[in-house]
């Protein structure tokens, strides 16, 4: 329903005050590195603990984005892309621990593999549409990984095996906030990228893909070409956040860099931000991924939940999670952006309305 | 070869079968630039599936389609929309998401690719077709807020701005009450003006009559009949097609003492 001018208002504030909290925290960051700050205990900026939380949540930005341009635009619900996250890490990994190659050269190299890689695999798997392409990306994202750890040559592990791989520290002043910018560097491409793409012709080819192949195809849009450039360029994305954190992390493994539940959650925050859109995506992974470091104990401002034992929080947690997607799906299917934009606004009848368009 | 002579879109013996069953057997026929060509059929006579055979939907089993001389059987649906071919679904398929503008501008945006543009140019075509159309007034709603003939309006229009040398029109007028099809009807005149050659699928006879000049009968994937409307619909074999051995039966005995009276 179209709101009235004054609440539209209110939430355009609203969404500015939260994009200035973040954008404010970015700029204030580096305070951290002043004697004077660090001396003052300034939380949340001289706290090691929160910078690697920030650097996560900022990286989940950027996997949920890139998610979107295939998941959300093209409509294909990719459950694989964790594959590409590893290849990218994996990459940079190898060329800086192996071939001693300096950080920020084989770093570019992370998005061109993983989008080489999702061209090859797309051509066959792009063909597939609905849950099938979703069993089938999901397969692929698991036997990526299964690959990486157990491909021997000569009786070694080619790529580090089940032990891991270890890269030298980057050696630069203030690692922590380095990376954290870095990581945002990735993120604001990821977002350009998505504002690019809707508002070019390939973006029109690729909503159109979406909302119907068939008609797609009859009005001149070569459909395997856009659907595999834009699983490619999702890759990209993708890689070059695994590539940040293979250097960032310092030590990687099938664990750490192909886990299975990045899978669902950057889909999750793709939904829950809403899916098709440029910042969607972005905002649905702050939330989420804070609601994750939240669950999983990990955050600063944690408490105990109730009748849930210290052992069963993570289980706890998926299960907040598993519902979480569920409520989403039902009653806030374009994503909390929906309510950011100053045309609708969280009430009751929303939450009917939204009820009845997603019931059959 | 004489180029004057040669037909916009020939089809030779083209055939196309699922399973053991032929829904188009053999068919042969050729649409004249700038003509507006009838094809009638009772219900599974392989009138869409024809359909889909030109516009690269499906591919054909056997025999050949020519595009001013060019062979295009064979070509996905995407290069064959290039070369100047539109079309429209029975079924509509509207993009659900957008606008009535942007449906039409994408159709702009792609297409045929003597006519290819960029957004602002895209927008501006999609304008124009949707005057054409009769869609001006809607041109910002979305698709959810359409009736269904505007929904037809809408197909109609989106293939209109891939701009087409040949459109093929599936059914456009079905389920649409008698003022919406002279509606129809007006807008498919009104596309025709601008120097679109015409392929029309229609159930609906009076369309038939009204517009083509030509008509082309298909029963059991075979074309039955060929020629004017008006003869076309009087022959025997269509009349059998349509309403069974026994009424064809009976109206030649009525003919008949009509003749003798």
């Amino acid at each position: 329903m179209i709101a009235t001018a004054g609440s539209q208002r209110r939430w355009r504030r609203i969404f500015l005050v939260v994009g200035a909290i973040v954008a404010a925290y970015a700029l204030l960051a580096p305070l951290s590195s002043l004697d004077a700050a660090q001396s003052a205990g300034i939380p949340l900026l001289t706290d090691k603990f929160w910078f690697r939380i920030a650097t996560y949540v900022v990286m989940f930005v950027v996997l949920a984005t890139a998610w979107n341009i295939i998941g959300g635009i093209t409509g294909y619900a990719a459950f694989g892309n964790v594959a590409f996250f590893g290849i990218g890490a994996y990459t940079t990994g190898m060329l800086i621990a192996k071939a001693k190659w300096p950080f920020l050269v084989a770093l570019p190299l992370a998005p061109v593999l993983a989008a080489l890689f999702a061209a090859l695999v797309g051509l066959p798997l792009l063909r597939l549409r609905g849950h099938y392409f979703a069993v089938a990306s999901l397969g692929v994202g698991v036997a990526v990984g299964e690959l990486v750890q157990n491909i021997d040559y000569n009786g070694q592990p080619v790529f580090g095996g089940a032990s891991g791989l270890f890269l030298p520290i980057y050696a630069v002043g203030h690692r922590g906030l380095f990376f954290f910018y870095l990581m945002c560097g990735a993120a604001a491409v990821a977002i350009a990228v998505t504002w690019w793409v809707l508002r070019s012709r390939f973006g029109y080819g690729l909503i159109a893909i979406r909302e119907n192949e068939d008609a797609a195809a009859v009005i001149g849009v070569n459909t395997t070409a856009y659907k595999v450039a834009a699983f490619a360029l999702a890759a990209a994305l993708t890689g070059l956040a695994g590539g940040i954190f293979s250097q960032w992390n310092v030590f990687i493994n099938q664990d750490n860099t192909f886990p299975i539940e990045y899978n669902v959650q950057m889909i999750l925050m793709a939904l829950l931000g809403g899916t098709g859109t440029v910042f969607g995506p972005a905002a649905g992974a702050v939330l989420l991924q804070l609601l994750i470091q939240f669950l999983g104990g990990s955050l600063p401002i944690s408490f105990d939940l109730p009748f849930v034992s210290s052992e069963a929080r993570p289980i706890v947690a998926q299960v907040i999670l598993g519902l979480l997607l569920v409520v989403v799906v039902i009653f806030v299917p374009r994503g909390v952006i929906d309510f950011f934009g100053g045309r609708t606004r969280l009430s009751l009848s929303y939450l009917r309305r939204s009820l009845r368009d997603t019931s059959l | 070869m004489n180029t004057a002579a040669q037909p916009q879109l020939e089809l030779r013996g083209v055939t196309k079968r699922f399973g053991g069953v032929g829904a188009v057997d053999d068919v042969t026929f050729q649409v004249e630039k700038g003509e507006i060509l009838g094809v009638i059929g009772p219900n599974g006579a392989g009138k869409t599936t024809l359909l889909n055979c030109i516009s690269g939907v499906y591919r054909v089993d056997g025999g050949d389609i020519r595009w001013e001389g060019r062979s295009i059987a064979g070509l996905p649906p995407h290069r064959i929309a290039r070369l100047g071919i539109g079309r429209t679904f029975q079924i509509v398929r509207p993009f659900g998401s957008m606008t009535v503008r942007e449906n039409a501008a994408v159709g702009a945006l792609f297409g045929s690719s003597a006519a290819r543009r960029g957004l602002k140019e895209a927008f501006e075509v999609a304008d124009q077709v949707l005057q054409l159309v009769g869609l001006k007034a809607k041109a910002d709603h979305p698709v959810s807020a359409l009736t269904i003939p505007d929904r037809k309006r809408l197909e109609v229009a989106r293939a209109v701005a891939t701009r087409p040398q040949l459109l093929l029109l599936d059914e456009v007028m079905a389920g649409l009450n008698n003022v919406e099809i002279d509606e129809a009807l007006e807008m498919v005149r009104a596309v025709h003006a601008t120097g679109v050659t015409v392929l029309l699928i229609e159930h609906v006879m009076r369309v038939i009559v009204g517009i083509c000049r030509r008509a082309i009968v298909l029963d059991f994937g075979h074309v039955l009949a060929e020629g004017e409307p008006e003869v076309v619909l009087r022959d025997e074999r269509v009349i059998k097609a349509y309403l069974g051995e026994r009424y064809a039966k009976r109206l030649r005995g009525e003919r008949g003492q009509d003749s003798a009276s």
